[in-house]
């Protein structure tokens, strides 16, 4: 058995009893990597400085020094995410030789805590995608069947995770970039409360929706890692102040009393096949672990997906004005004066789907439709909050699939925007109304390819989400 | 509902893209499913929805002090610049000697 088929608490507790190394960790995760490399699942590797950093850990260690909770335990970081004196591209063309002068919050403090950063993340250009072939580098694939997608935008990090090519991963979700590839590679993923995780550092898609969250092995793992980076921040007005918790707490205090939420609207004629036995199945486990299961309404859920294609995009429009082969990224060769110098760059650096983003968030901030668009989308999107807040009045968490169907094929959905829009269709609500939601693995299809249940918790609730989601784990023993 | 071909040119615009004639068509016609999707939000009634409810939680942030403090140094700041002389960004020429251009 290698020491990759562990989990990131696994290791640690071997790290700390001195039977491995973090050096011996960093080059078994390296021998993964070659071992790996078709899936493209890496943009940039760091074997220097994480041998480096490697050593000085095990020295400390050695030396009987105080050490961080992820003391010398390789990690992965998508490529959104700044590292100082490492490249940050957002997987698109207009960044291919960006420098990070500065490090994100959430990468300082898993350094902060002993983390080795070993590489960065393939993803889609500028988080915006569901399956990773959005990227500039080349798509990447699923570990499972490599003729599928591993998902998006976070699939690089979710790939690395089931490869093994490191013990855990950070990625971003702005309306399920971290549950849907998740839920295709089989690891677990979470997206946290809006605000549980600074966004300083990270490079901003959609401002009020992106949120950072661990992608890892386990349950548990991910409770540990969302302690490490959670917290406010002075560099991010909407990093919440709310204390930061234990999540690994309650994490063996099983399902026994609580009550899960299963949305009537999730679980109607539409959810299906494989996907739909999966989640039945789950649910009869959690009533025979104690839970019990009560119909909830979310009665304006559905129209979550457009008002995520509104917000998004108009953000995403705004945020992205910034490119302008000025001050950072590329510049066209040629060009008549700086006005044509903006748009000669922003063509030549931008890929399709970036640019079909900026379009329509331009059309739905334009005069004339504002208020038919954004202003009402800004409206639904509170209604949304609201039936969500009232539900959780009767429910400790809400289940869900994550995506309707298992991984789909590589080039499947790319020619039709709107069917590879509604890959997202259980996970965009979350982001929508603010709240923390995980995707675990829940069986696989006859094919052999995961299927991910999602759970969905309170505002600043990620400690039921991850007992509810612990307990799952540990009776089927599939979440490693 | 559709956009047509001078509308797709007057988003180009505000986006600062280029696009050919045949790439604007098959963004008019992408947007067209994309639209029709989007027109979901028509049948929420949100006639009891007041905004500022979503925006009184943010202003209960805490807010840091406008304290000056050390940041990137001025080679940090264009260490990524496609086009840089002498510590600025270069740009192409946006004033003339006669003040416009």
């Amino acid at each position: 058995m290698s020491y990759l088929d562990l989990s990131l608490r696994e290791v640690r507790d071997l790290l700390v009893k001195g039977t491995v190394t973090s050096e011996e960790l960093v080059r078994e995760c390296f021998d993964k990597i070659k071992e790996t490399s078709d899936l493209n699942a890496l943009t940039s590797t760091y074997f220097d400085m994480a041998i480096n950093k490697a050593k000085e850990i095990d020295l400390a260690r050695k030396n009987g020094e105080q050490l961080g909770v992820l003391a010398g335990i390789p990690i992965v970081l998508k490529d959104n995410i700044n590292l100082v004196n490492t490249k940050t591209t957002c997987c698109s063309k207009f960044l291919e030789n960006f420098v990070s002068p500065y490090t994100a919050t959430c990468a300082s403090k898993l350094i902060n805590a002993g983390a080795i950063i070993i590489a960065k993340a393939n993803m889609d250009e500028f988080a915006m995608g569901s399956s990773t072939e959005t990227s500039a580098f080349g798509i990447c694939h699923n570990p499972i069947d490599k003729t599928c997608v591993p998902g998006g935008s976070s699939g690089g990090s979710a790939c690395a995770v089931a490869s093994k090519q490191c013990f855990g991963a950070l990625g971003t979700d702005t309306g399920g970039s971290i549950r849907e590839p998740a839920g295709f590679c089989g690891v677990v993923g979470l997206k946290p409360t809006y605000g549980r995780v600074s966004r300083f550092g990270v490079v901003a898609f959609a401002s009020s929706l992106d949120q950072v969250g661990p992608l890892t092995r386990t349950v548990e793992d991910s409770a540990i890692m969302l302690g490490v980076i959670a917290g406010s921040d002075e560099h991010d007005m909407t990093a919440s102040l709310e204390p930061v918790k234990d999540y690994t707490i309650d994490l063996d205090k099983g399902v026994k009393g609580l009550k899960i939420g299963v949305p009537k609207q999730f679980f109607n004629e539409q959810l299906k096949g494989e996907v739909r036995e999966a989640l039945i199945k789950a649910l009869d486990t959690y009533k025979a672990l104690g839970a019990e299961l009560v119909e909830i309404d979310l009665p304006s859920v559905d129209t979550a997906l457009a008002v995520y294609y509104i917000l998004s995009s108009a953000e995403a429009a705004s945020n992205l004005a910034r490119f302008d082969g000025v001050k950072y990224g590329v510049r066209a060769d040629k060009y008549e004066d700086l006005v044509d110098l903006y748009y000669k760059s922003r063509t030549q650096g931008f890929g399709s789907e970036v640019k079909r983003r900026i379009m329509l968030g331009n059309y739905v901030l334009s005069s004339g439709y504002f208020d038919a668009f954004y202003r009402k989308a800004k409206r639904v999107q509170l209604v949304i909050k609201k039936e969500f807040i009232e539900a959780f009045k009767i429910c400790d968490v809400i289940v869900s699939p994550t995506t309707a169907t298992p991984a789909f094929k590589i080039g499947e959905k790319m020619q039709d925007p709107v069917s590879m829009y509604l890959s997202d269709i259980y996970t965009v609500p979350v982001n929508i109304a603010g709240i923390p939601a995980i995707s675990i693995p829940c069986g696989k299809d006859k094919n052999g390819l995961p299927i991910g249940m999602q759970l969905l918790g309170k505002h600043f609730d990620e400690t039921t989400l991850f007992r509810v989601a612990n307990a799952y784990e540990k009776s089927t023993k599939e979440g490693k | 509902m559709a956009i047509d071909l001078n509308e797709a040119k007057k988003l180009a615009k505000l986006s600062r893209l280029e696009f050919t004639e045949d790439e604007l068509k098959k963004f008019a016609n992408e947007f067209e499913g994309i639209l029709s999707q989007v027109k979901a939000i028509d049948k929420v009634d949100v006639s009891k929805i007041d905004l500022k409810e979503s925006s009184a939680k943010i202003l209960a942030t805490k807010l840091r002090e406008d304290i000056v403090q050390a940041s990137f140094s001025q080679c940090q700041v264009i260490q990524n610049a496609p086009s840089k002389k002498d510590g600025a960004f270069l740009v192409p020429i946006t004033v003339d000697e006669e003040g416009c251009k």
